[in-house]
């Protein structure tokens, strides 16, 4: 038996080769996937791990037991003194505004520089660490965003306000932290320049490295008798890892859920064009494995022939799979890096588990793909087989009641909770909609060969009209066996329903987005203050408004009020007569033309929260100056006037001379400035202009409503591409499933092809004919996924969407669009290779074909 | 009907289809096998002609070449006036469409069509309008009027070689080519596909050029062709299937 496998290997070397890509791609996608994760997991693992490297014993305070705050500098003097210590340092931080080459305040965090070599969590990339009280290292980032090089020079501005400067003396990386994560400018100096900005300044801990004569446990214990009882959290560097580490699984989990549902996504994707490839392979067989039990092969010999055959192809294209899985994955890690800007940290751990995932998917899939046609192949008399008339539909669906029935009843339990979902509020509302329009999906692909009929009928008048009879008989082939469509095509259907869910799903959010900052900033341009506590002087307004170019300019601040009844509200306060111009709240209840001194207005949400009604007057009551705390907090009567709907202006709107009267730090100044142009100015002039007023000022940073929303779809846009990347792939392998299909529909219908140019079908015309039928299938994927997607993105918005933050449905018909030119596009390359083929043979030696 | 045969009568000189000298070499070196070793050979337009000889004895390749579907490697094969060797695929593709009708042993329907549709598929390539009158004739003479709508996987092996019949004379090409139409089909079948192709050139005019391998079906011809290792051996004119079977004989068949 084993000699008639290998000539039957070498024979249907095409065939093989076809489906061995198949399983290939499938074990790739699969490895690749958990490849990343694992890597993303090692490198994140990594980063942190350097916050605890070089730490024996770490010492914070014990917040459950102490309400101290944090710890002085002398507590590790005190450390340093114990037996066993080698050093000693303070970790912690504080806020201040950093003032760079541009001469602009960003909020920074400084941190202080670590005496001890081996305590030093940071890695110098340029230049060296700060040694002289005037010095100072800024983070790789940092220097990049504000425009800093070495030897350059820095101010940094502490909450007093007063200027320190300091001179660049080199550039580190930080591990990743808690600190890092937020994207903050991030400096360090020397602990002694740090506590000049800030006297009073108080550690999170103290970290302190052994000088190995003890255990780690012996120098905690030591440690703990020095500092005496009482108030300090000491722990050992081990326990300290462990904790970084149950941090990093629990912050990166979400990350690694999301890549393992990718992986499941791309092995259902791979299983579905493994499965139908081999379906394909083993019914176009059935003829040889018959004539093989004529001349007197046993039924299990048979059967374990093509057992062995799956399983010899399954190993081999595992082997490639996986390799091509790194591959992918070390790829994807570069064009991440690249796409982020950071340095390309390429991982490709291979665990385990990855190895056997590629296995399991490529060498289990292949079996159980190659087992059913094999039975049904070995089940049917010899002679039956060998009079069968394998290139016509042998395998139509007789798609039976009981799919119709269970693809109904899924169907319509989907719709159920889709709509059920709708009703629900947040987490829920995604939950349950979203297993809703999980089941619609499968109930399509349940459907998928009844659909196939029709679907074809419609989606094939267009190229029947344009095309003529190639495109008609490509009509007739795609719909021919609707059980080899479907299962082709829905690969493709699973992706592409995927990708325009997650699209229009993203498109929603940038739109829900822009609307809010829509609402939020009718002005054309808005200044705000860079530090959050200090608020842009009084003067910075008259001068904005003196300028020609600007027509409008208004005030903004933001203050928490109580309402009656211990009810707390966060309040916007603008000029009374800003309203109906650059305030421009949608009112739903009562009448707002301009806000009076003793007049508020509610947000919807707020009005239902509090049961104040339009017309009520009550006691508000402000807060008192922070340097006079004792001061009873100065109060106002209100008088409710209207309702608005939306969050853009928090729980309500006053107006400023209120907003003073209730919080008198706002005497000083305001937190923001819209700024309006006059009619007719050019936006750069118009900018120019603004810029001379805010330039001078530190904190004074200018925002555009238009660079504020290209931030916003930047980000979005990011975390899409991710997505696009990864789905990308499971759509490439479905689309390979159609090249495949085609290549081996076009093997079968080898005589056909030939009886057709016999009658006069040109060369030309038959390729047309398959690239047809290739575009038919893909659309028919494509499409059904389309309008899944659409369906399934349009319930979910509707879900998340709520009073507070309503999400708007938008469609990105500029992408959708190209999803299905590039899905004509790859029909058409898909269709190449066996177009060729079918066209190369010759009429004679097809119909000789058997 | 009887203006019909009058005609033919009046075209019975004209040639169909001729060869001369058709060599056509299968393989290289020592496996060379010479399939077609100087054929010359024409067929009357109006006539019903059999090709026999034994298997392996370049029937089915005398065939391909005379219809255009395999190119030769010396001779000539004229259709009508029109020198068929040396046309590109695209010319003879459209001469097959346009002049040619085909019958073969088997797989001669497209399993995706109905049988009108199949009837009708030559003509749709070419772009042509059918003629209805014609294509009742024929679908009557045929008597498959009531299996027009069916998909062949419907009809039995010997309306399937009927419809195909009909296909190859709907567009009333110059020649029909029939390469073993009946080898599949059970004697009463055979009979009724050999009437009608008998009765197409008899009534209808057509011409017709069949391989077989059987003596009987070769006696509804006018003329049997002897082919034997390449090289035409004779000919028999009004055959019956002793005077073909003993022919054969001699052949060594
Ligand atoms: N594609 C080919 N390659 C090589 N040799 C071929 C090829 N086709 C035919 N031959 C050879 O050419 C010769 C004539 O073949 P052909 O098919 O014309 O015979 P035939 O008379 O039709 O036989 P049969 O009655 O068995 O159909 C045979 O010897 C055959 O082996
Ligand atoms: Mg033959």
């Amino acid at each position: 038996m084993l000699r008639t496998i290998l000539a039957g290997l070498r024979a249907r070397t095409a065939r093989l080769v076809l489906s061995s890509v198949a399983i290939a791609l499938g074990v790739a996608f699969v490895s690749g996937t958990m490849v990343l994760g694992d890597g993303l997991r090692e490198s994140v693992t990594d980063e942190f791990s350097k916050s605890s490297r070089g730490v024996d014993v770490s010492v914070g305070v014990d917040h459950q037991n102490s309400d101290a705050e944090g710890i002085p500098r002398g507590v590790a003097e005190q450390i340093s003194t114990v037996q066993g210590v080698a050093g000693t340092d303070v970790r912690g931080y504080l806020h201040v505004a950093l003032l760079g080459g541009e001469g602009k305040a960003r909020p920074a965090v400084v941190a202080p520089l670590a005496k001890t070599e081996s305590l030093r969590e940071f890695d110098v990339i340029e230049g060296r660490y700060p040694t002289a009280a005037n010095e100072i290292a800024v983070d790789e980032r940092t220097a990049t965003t504000s425009k800093l090089g070495i030897g350059g020079q820095v101010e940094l501005l502490n909450e007093q306000q007063e200027k320190r400067s300091f001179t660049v003396v080199g550039t580190y990386r930080q591990g990743t932290s808690l600190l890092s994560l937020s994207g903050s400018d991030h400096v360090v100096l020397l602990p002694e320049s740090l506590e000049q900005l800030d006297p009073g300044v108080l550690y999170d801990s103290v970290v302190v490295a052994g000088d190995g004569s003890v255990g780690q446990e012996a120098l905690v214990a030591a440690i703990t008798s020095a500092l005496g009882s009482g108030g300090y959290r000491i722990e050992t560097g081990a326990a300290l890892v462990q904790q970084d580490l149950a941090f990093v699984e629990q912050n990166i989990g979400d990350i690694t859920t999301v890549l393992l549902g990718f992986a499941f996504i791309a092995l259902v994707v791979s299983s579905m064009v493994i499965y139908n490839t081999f379906t394909i392979l083993v019914a176009q067989r059935t003829r040889e494995l018959a004539l093989l039990r004529c001349v007197g092969a046993g039924r299990g010999q048979v059967f374990r022939s093509v057992i062995a055959e799956a399983l010899a192809m399954g190993l081999f294209a595992s082997l490639v799979g996986l390799f091509g899985g790194i591959g992918v994955s070390a790829a994807l890690q570069w064009g991440l890096a690249r796409s982020t800007g950071g340095e390309a940290d390429v991982r490709i751990p291979v665990e385990p588990v990855t190895v056997i995932a590629a296995f399991a998917v490529g060498v289990l899939v292949t079996l159980v793909a190659a087992v059913l046609p094999a039975l049904r192949a070995t089940r049917v008399p010899p002679i039956a087989a060998l009079r069968s008339q394998l290139d016509s539909n042998d395998d139509v669906a007789r798609t039976g009641r009981l799919r119709v029935a269970f693809a109904l009843l899924l169907l319509v339990g989907g719709v159920a909770l889709a709509v059920l979902g709708t009703g629900q509020k947040g987490e829920q509302a995604m939950l349950i909609s979203g297993a809703g329009c999980m089941l619609v999906l499968i109930g399509v692909l349940v459907l998928g060969p009844l659909l196939v009929g029709p679907i074809n009928r419609v989606l094939g008048v267009v190229p029947r009209a344009l095309l003529g009879v190639p495109a008609e008989l490509a009509a007739g082939n795609a719909s021919r066996n609707p059980r080899r469509t479907a299962a082709t095509t829905s690969a493709l259907l699973i992706g592409v329903t995927i990708v325009s869910t997650v699209t229009v799903l993203a498109s929603s959010g940038k739109e829900t987005a822009n609307a809010q900052v829509d609402a939020e900033f009718p002005a054309d341009y808005n200044v705000t203050s860079s530090l959050y506590d200090q608020v842009l002087p009084q003067d910075l307004v008259t001068q904005l408004d003196d300028l020609p170019e600007v027509e409008e300019v208004s005030a903004a601040a933001y203050l928490s009020v109580e309402l009656q009844d211990e009810q707390f509200a966060y309040v916007t306060a603008v000029e009374g007569d800003a309203i109906g111009g650059l305030v421009n709240p949608t009112i739903v209840a009562g009448t707002l033309d301009s806000l009076a001194d003793d007049e508020v207005v509610l947000s919807e949400s707020a009005a239902r929260r509090t049961g104040l009604k339009i017309g009520d007057t009550y006691e508000v009551r402000g807060s008192s100056r922070a340097d006079a705390a004792d001061a009873p907090a100065p109060t106002k009567p209100l008088t409710v006037v209207a309702f608005y709907e939306g969050e853009a202006f928090y729980d309500g709107l006053v107006a400023l001379p209120t907003a003073r009267a209730l919080k008198p730090e706002l005497e000083r100044g305001y937190e923001r400035v819209m700024v309006k142009l006059a009619d007719g100015v050019d936006a750069a002039a118009g900018r120019a202009a603004v810029q001379r007023v805010t330039d001078p000022s530190p904190i004074a940073v200018l925002d555009s409503a238009a660079e504020t929303k290209a931030q916003l779809s930047k980000q979005v846009d990011q975390l899409l591409g991710f997505m696009w990347a990864l789905i990308g792939l499971a759509v490439l392998i479905a689309l390979f499933g159609i090249a495949n299909t085609l290549s081996l529909s076009v093997l079968e219908r080898t005589r056909e092809s030939a009886l057709l140019r016999a009658l006069g079908l040109t060369r030309g015309q038959l390729r047309l004919m398959l690239v047809v039928e290739s575009i038919l299938m893909a659309l028919m994927g494509a499409a059904v996924g389309l309008v899944l997607g659409i369906g399934f993105s349009w319930v979910l918005t509707t879900a998340l969407s709520s009073d507070n933050i309503p999400l708007t449905f938008a469609v990105p018909y500029g992408q959708i669009g190209t999803m299905l030119v590039a899905a004509v596009l790859a029909a058409v390359l898909a269709a190449a290779l066996p177009a060729r083929r079918a066209a190369r043979t010759s009429v004679v030696a097809g119909m000789a074909e058997g | 009907m009887s203006a019909v045969v009058s005609e033919t009568g009046t075209i019975g000189t004209r040639t169909a289809v001729a060869a001369g000298s058709l060599v056509k070499v299968y393989g290289k070196g020592d496996t060379a096998v010479r399939a077609l070793d100087g054929v010359s050979v024409s067929f009357e337009a109006g006539k019903f002609t059999a090709i026999m000889g034994p298997s392996g004895s370049g029937k089915s390749t005398l065939m391909h070449c005379l219809a255009g579907l395999d190119d030769v490697d010396s001779g000539t094969v004229h259709i009508g006036s029109q020198e068929i060797t040396g046309l590109s695929d695209k010319e003879l593709t459209k001469l097959r469409r346009d002049r040619v009708g085909f019958v073969f042993q088997a797989f001669n329907l497209l399993p995706t069509l109905t049988a009108q549709q199949n009837v009708l598929l030559g003509l749709e390539l070419a772009g042509r309008k059918p003629d209805q009158e014609w294509f009742d004739t024929i679908v009557d003479v045929l008597g498959l009027r009531d299996r027009l709508r069916h998909k062949p996987t419907e009809l039995s092996g010997g309306q399937q070689q009927r419809v195909a019949c009909a296909r190859a004379l709907v567009s009333r090409p110059d020649v029909v080519f029939a390469d073993e139409p009946t080898g599949n089909l059970d004697s009463r079948s055979g009979a009724e596909v050999l009437d009608f192709l008998r009765m197409s050139v008899r009534k209808l005019g057509q011409t017709v050029i069949m391989v077989t391998h059987d003596p009987n079906a070769a006696s509804y011809a006018d003329r049997v062709v002897l082919l034997a290792d390449g090289h035409l051996a004779g000919e028999i004119h009004n055959p019956t299937a002793d005077s073909v079977l003993s022919a054969l004989k001699n052949l060594g068949a």
